[in-house]
């Protein structure tokens, strides 16, 4: 379960979030919707552990989230959070493996196993046939499936998607929109950042949270 | 122990972003290519320079009047004999010819065959030449310098030397000194002692000064303290101030070579600094990645650290190879004129390869470290910031 009480966040003395408070339980998926600037992107990116409110509190399973230390930040970041970012976040140089490779260095995995895992990961996101292209070749919908890709190898208990089908055409926004199902059908805690109508109109969204200048409508 | 799979990463990460560390490489091997060149050279030839003193004479004595040098009288070589300690005396004459056609200067040396010791060492150096046929005739054994000097102005068998009487003197080409000695014979010319008396005007029974040995295990002190009781006229050079005197010239050569090595190091890492604090979009990405994929902030560095510390391995040992090329394999163009501008007459010899693993040992670590300082520095910066702002 997700808890977030009395968030403020203030960047160079502005406001982008007042007192926010909200609750996530597991196995919810929830959007966050609003105009850009509205302040979705930074609750979520609060929620994930990646930025500190000015103040409140975050916890995650009973876990104060803003006190842990940068090892235990880091575990909590690489076994229970998956990110997917937007389509630009990826070593543009490197193969889709490599891309996905750096999630896994740090575990226990042999190679086999290691390899395994990218495999099976990039079968479900059909990109299996891809494994060996440079990113800087795929298109947008690719490389959106690559990050998912990356963040579903390491079996995330909670998934963040920020604006994630914002440079997706639809075609590939309705596989995005059917692996997040599948997610959703896993028992994943799934929050998503966006302002894509489409996404507000899913059948299996457990609560949609509009925000205005900062706070929840 | 980092994993296979980690390794793998480190040298894909290595090879793809290879532009990034190519301009860092190609400086950071030249900057350590000049040093190494500098060490090796100045380890060449002290190598040689010190084995050859060493087989020098332990004491030298010149007579001094009002400050200048003298030639010594033939009545001293009998009073150093009585010396406690002293074993060989050896009388030496020699001194300098101005060549005017080149504008340079050859060392005469005069050899006194009336010597035992002479013989001997001639015989040992030249087993090929004969002493009689040598003398037979007014002949010289010349240097490498010297004899491509003499074919350029069209000498072929003979020199006519003009002694300070006005007279001349003709010499001829007997032989050459060997071009493996080269590095201090290039300038010289060997001939009988009363032939080279006659062209440097030296006065019959007199003697340009002398050397000196001494027993085995005798006080070099008390030694120089007789000597110095024997005469008062007199300069006492000893074979260990010679080195010191070398050792000096070295070390003021290596000092002012050493302060540019260092200003262009530190002008070098200042740049990379700079470079690596405004670093560039594809690294700050690279690193935010990492940390939101879970890599904690010492990962992040360590991953820095390892691909960086590849990069300064592969430069160090580049420029070490470059210059270990560049001295003995290409003969120091440029830094050999530096090195051995004391000769007047070009030096084509080759140096010897001698390697000092201790100076190696410290280009190692006057570069990398603080090498590895600059760049983890701004990395460590930006992995202690939020990924997310450093993503935006």
């Amino acid at each position: 379960m997700i808890r977030l009480q009395n968030i403020y966040k203030s960047f160079k003395g502005i406001e982008v979030l007042e007192d926010i408070s909200l609750d996530i339980s597991t196995g919810e998926c929830v959007v966050l919707s609003g105009v850009s600037g509205s302040g979705k992107s930074t609750l979520l990116s609060i929620i994930g552990s990646f930025m500190k409110p000015t103040s409140g509190d975050v916890s995650v399973n009973n876990t104060d989230i803003l006190n842990l230390n940068d090892f235990r930040l880091s575990e909590f970041r690489k076994d229970i959070l998956g990110f997917i970012t937007q389509s630009f976040h990826l070593f543009e140089t490197l193969n889709v493996r490599e891309n996905i490779l750096p999630a896994l260095l740090l575990s226990q995995l042999s190679q086999e196993e290691i390899y395994s895992k990218i495999s099976e990961l990039t079968k479900l996101v059909d990109m299996e046939h891809k494994l060996d292209t440079q990113v800087a070749l795929l298109s947008g919908g690719e490389k959106q499936r690559c990050i998912i890709a990356r963040t579903l190898v390491n079996n995330p208990k909670i998934i963040l998607c920020d604006e994630p089908t914002a440079n997706l055409d639809k075609e590939n926004t309705l596989v995005f929109i059917e692996i997040i199902h599948a997610l959703k059908k896993q028992g994943k805690t799934i929050v998503i950042a966006t302002h894509d109508p489409l996404i507000k109109e899913l059948d299996f969204v457990d609560k949609i949270i509009y925000m205005k200048d900062g706070r929840i409508e | 122990m980092p994993s296979k799979e980690y390794m793998n990463f480190l040298s894909v990460l290595l090879w793809k972003y290879r532009a990034k560390h190519i301009w860092v490489i190609v400086i950071s091997s030249l900057l350590i290519a000049c040093i190494s060149a500098f060490f090796f050279v100045t380890s060449s030839i002290k190598k040689d320079l010190f084995l050859t003193l060493d087989a020098q004479a332990d004491f030298v004595v010149q007579k001094y009047r009002a400050g200048k040098v003298e030639e010594i009288p033939k009545e001293w070589i009998s009073g150093f004999r009585e010396i406690d300690g002293i074993e060989k005396v050896n009388p030496r004459i020699y001194g300098m010819h101005f060549y005017d056609p080149s504008e340079t200067y050859f060392m005469i040396v005069g050899l006194d065959f009336s010597q035992k010791d002479v013989v001997k060492n001639f015989e040992q150096s030249f087993p090929n030449i004969k002493i009689n046929e040598f003398l037979a005739k007014d002949n010289m054994i010349i240097g490498q310098g010297v004899k491509e000097l003499f074919e350029y102005y069209q000498y072929k068998d003979y020199y006519i030397f003009r002694p300070p009487n006005k007279g001349k003197q003709k010499v001829y080409f007997h032989s050459e000194l060997p071009s493996e000695s080269q590095i201090y014979t290039n300038d010289m010319i060997l001939m009988d002692s009363n032939l080279a008396k006659k062209i440097l005007g030296i006065p019959k029974n007199h003697y340009t000064d002398i050397a000196l040995e001494m027993k085995k295990g005798a006080d070099a002190e008390n030694v120089k303290i007789s000597l110095i009781l024997s005469h008062f006229d007199m300069r006492i050079i000893s074979k260990e101030e010679i080195k010191k005197h070398y050792e000096n010239l070295f070390n003021y050569k290596g000092g002012v070579f050493l302060a540019l090595y260092i200003f262009t190091l530190m002008t070098f890492l200042l740049i990379l600094y700079q470079r690596y604090s405004n670093i560039i979009h594809a690294d700050v990405k690279e690193i935010a990645i990492l940390r939101v994929l879970g890599w904690k902030i010492s990962d992040v560095i360590y991953l820095k650290l390892a691909e960086n510390f590849i990069v300064a391995i592969f430069s160090y040992l580049l420029g070490v190879i470059m210059a270990y090329m560049y001295v003995y394999t290409l003969d120091a163009p440029l830094l050999k004129e530096i090195f051995l501008g004391f000769k007047n007459l070009n030096n084509t010899s080759s140096f010897t390869p001698s390697i000092d693993i201790s100076s190696l040992i410290s280009i190692f670590f006057i570069f990398v470290v603080p090498f590895m300082l600059v760049i983890i520095l701004p990395v460590w910066k930006i992995s202690v910031r939020e990924p997310v702002e450093v993503m935006r």
